[in-house]
């Protein structure tokens, strides 16, 4: 089998970046075990890659937060490579917490706009938070679609910005009472822009939700779980349905509730992921009835899936960025997903509190110790 | 405050400008001859005696009506739609549009509290009704920003003027999505107004 095309990270160097006063690492093409003790900065290191796939913080954290104390500004750099083609890539970001600016280079050059250079890399994250995609509320598992689909589908992103733009507007229009005339304007690109972020998401679990049953079985080796699209237009979820035109009705259906409450009652913004894992009389929800552990074992399925949309979306094996995940999992479950993880190529870089047994890469993982911002020697 | 501070002030106001560009103004003029500054002021003097609005279009103008109102040799059945005057300058530099315009002087946004009403719009539905009481005006280009707000004035004017029977067309999506008109070129702005689809 021909593998695709991945690009591996071969340079990373952070100024000022959390706790990490200056660091300069050169990874192998597999990747890098790097083990240290709690707070020594192994979450803050993933955080520094994966800002350079998003440009954002992957626990949401604001970018004031990750100039370190004291600092004012932050540099992040990453060089990356394909070891099958040889093709090389550089990204860079830069944050002034004084002037509120943050400034992005690929291959040197700035990007137009931030939102055309996401994604450049391809990286998933695996870390402990995850676990509120389960159990967390509704809004967590649409920040987890909209990063999803924002870097795989084209178009995506930009919905986003438009929805958000006209549901602010909108919002504004029916708080002060403003006359049906008026508000229709807003209501058609608000459909717009609605309908192409619903049918995205639509289509995205319809076509893996296969697979997330898969996964949940083939870590959790217990009865199947099941993905949906809880859409706030629930005709809008069926594929082959004319999402526009549902939302259409559906507004005008809830108008007067809409005028009295001031917001915007359905939309995008309104969906949610439905997780639910078979019990003895029925399907039962993850997010109430769901164990730690079963928790945890959906949201890894859906980070696989993540994984796997990178790979069909942009034919390249997505870097698997692996935060400290295998404490809480059982023995087994953990065993069963580095499998599954070994399956597919692409670098792994995996962070621990202390060194294991678990054998990532037949063991070809080089291990590095990490102490206060500071990675010392192999372990 | 003395008078070299109170022109960086002055400069500092102006879009795009920061203190430090402000006071290298400053600097530029107080280095040149007493008269290239004199020649600045009674510029901005004039202008801020002699522009204003007109009373048909809304675009800026010495004379009212403008210019671009007033040439007989431009087409009165078409008008063309923006938000502001720096867009009939940008649309004008193409040299491809013969028509008429209207200035709306902004576009809808309930966040910052610009209804229709405090709009340029009145004026423009008493120009599709026509002086002769005719209907002079056969079709309305509205070349608002392709932003949310340019989309949502354009659609706002479509459901208003339609039942008059007027053709309305709006600007075709070669224009970036966001961008404004006003810093488009010429041969987007052309192609723009080649492509336009009906509303
Ligand atoms: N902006 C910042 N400037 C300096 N230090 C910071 C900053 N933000 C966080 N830290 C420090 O970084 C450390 C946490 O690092 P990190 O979260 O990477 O730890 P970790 O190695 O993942 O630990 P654990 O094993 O507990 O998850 C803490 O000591 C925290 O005080
Ligand atoms: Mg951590
Ligand atoms: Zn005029």
């Amino acid at each position: 089998m021909d593998s695709p095309p991945s690009l591996v990270c071969r340079e990373l160097r952070l100024r000022g970046f959390r706790n990490y006063p200056e660091l300069d690492v050169a990874f192998p093409p597999v990747g890098a075990a790097i083990i240290g003790p709690n707070g020594s900065g192994k979450t803050n290191l993933v955080e520094a890659l994966y800002y350079l796939e998003i440009f954002r913080s992957f626990r949401g954290a604001a970018d004031e937060q990750l100039c370190r104390f004291g600092d004012d500004v932050f540099h992040v750099r990453g060089r990356f490579e394909d070891p099958l083609s040889g093709r090389s890539l550089e990204v860079t970001a830069a944050y002034d917490k004084r002037r509120r600016e943050k400034r992005v280079t690929v291959d040197g050059v700035v990007p137009d706009r931030l939102g055309g250079a996401l994604g450049r890399v391809g990286m998933v994250v695996f870390s402990p938070s995850d676990v509120g995609l389960v159990s967390g509320s509704p809004s967590e598992r649409r920040r987890f679609l909209d990063i999803v689909l924002s870097l795989n589908v084209p178009g995506y992103l930009a919905a986003v910005q438009r929805f958000r733009q006209t549901l602010k507007q909108r919002n504004a229009l029916l708080r002060e009472g403003a006359p049906a005339g008026v508000l229709e304007a807003w209501t058609i690109g608000l459909v717009e822009a609605s309908a192409q972020i619903m049918a995205a998401r639509a289509r995205w679990v319809s076509d893996h939700a296969g697979l997330f049953a898969a996964c949940y079985e083939r870590v959790g080796h217990e009865a199947p779980a099941r993905l949906e699209y809880r859409c706030s237009v629930p005709a809008a979820a069926s594929p082959g349905t004319d999402v526009a035109e549902a939302l259409t009705a559906e507004l005008e259906r809830v108008a007067q509730r809409e005028r009295e409450q001031g917001i915007t009652l359905r939309g995008p913004h309104r969906d949610d992921l439905g997780l639910a894992r078979e019990g003895p009389d029925g399907w039962l929800d993850l997010r109430d009835f769901g164990s730690g552990g079963q928790q945890r074992t959906a949201a890894v399925a859906l980070r696989l899936v993540e994984a796997a949309t990178v790979r069909e979306a942009r034919s390249t094996s997505p870097m698997i960025l692996l935060d400290d995940i295998f404490a809480e999992l059982d023995p087994g479950r953990s065993e069963r997903l580095l499998e599954l993880i070994e399956e597919t190529p692409g670098q792994v870089i995996l962070t621990a509190p202390k060194p294991s047994d678990l054998e990532v890469r037949r063991g070809a993982l080089t291990r590095w110790r990490i102490s206060s911002g500071k990675i010392v020697a192999a372990a | 405050m003395g008078v070299i501070d109170e022109l960086t002030a002055e400069f500092a106001r102006l879009p795009g400008v920061g203190r430090k560009t402000a006071a290298r103004l400053t600097f530029f003029l107080l280095k040149r001859s007493p008269d290239e500054a004199r020649r600045l002021a009674r510029a901005i003097d004039a202008v801020a005696d002699r522009v204003r609005h007109c009373s048909r279009c809304g675009n800026l103008t010495e004379t009212d009506p403008c210019g671009l109102c007033e040439d007989p040799r431009r087409d009165r059945s078409v008008i063309c739609v923006v938000e502001e005057a720096a867009d009939v300058l940008a649309i004008e530099r193409t040299g491809q549009y013969r028509g008429m315009y209207h200035v709306l002087a902004g576009r809808l946004s309930p966040l910052e509290g610009v209804g229709p009403e405090d709009l340029n719009i009145d004026s423009l539905l008493r120009r599709l009704v026509g002086s002769t009481g005719g209907k002079e005006v056969q079709e309305l280009i509205i070349a608002t920003n392709p932003s949310v707000e340019g989309e949502a004035t354009a659609l706002y004017l479509q459901k208003l003027v339609r039942p008059r029977g007027v053709r309305v067309t709006r600007l075709a999506r070669g224009l970036p999505v966001g961008g404004d008109l006003e810093y488009a070129d010429g041969v987007t702005i052309a192609e723009a107004l080649s492509g336009r689809r009906e509303l």
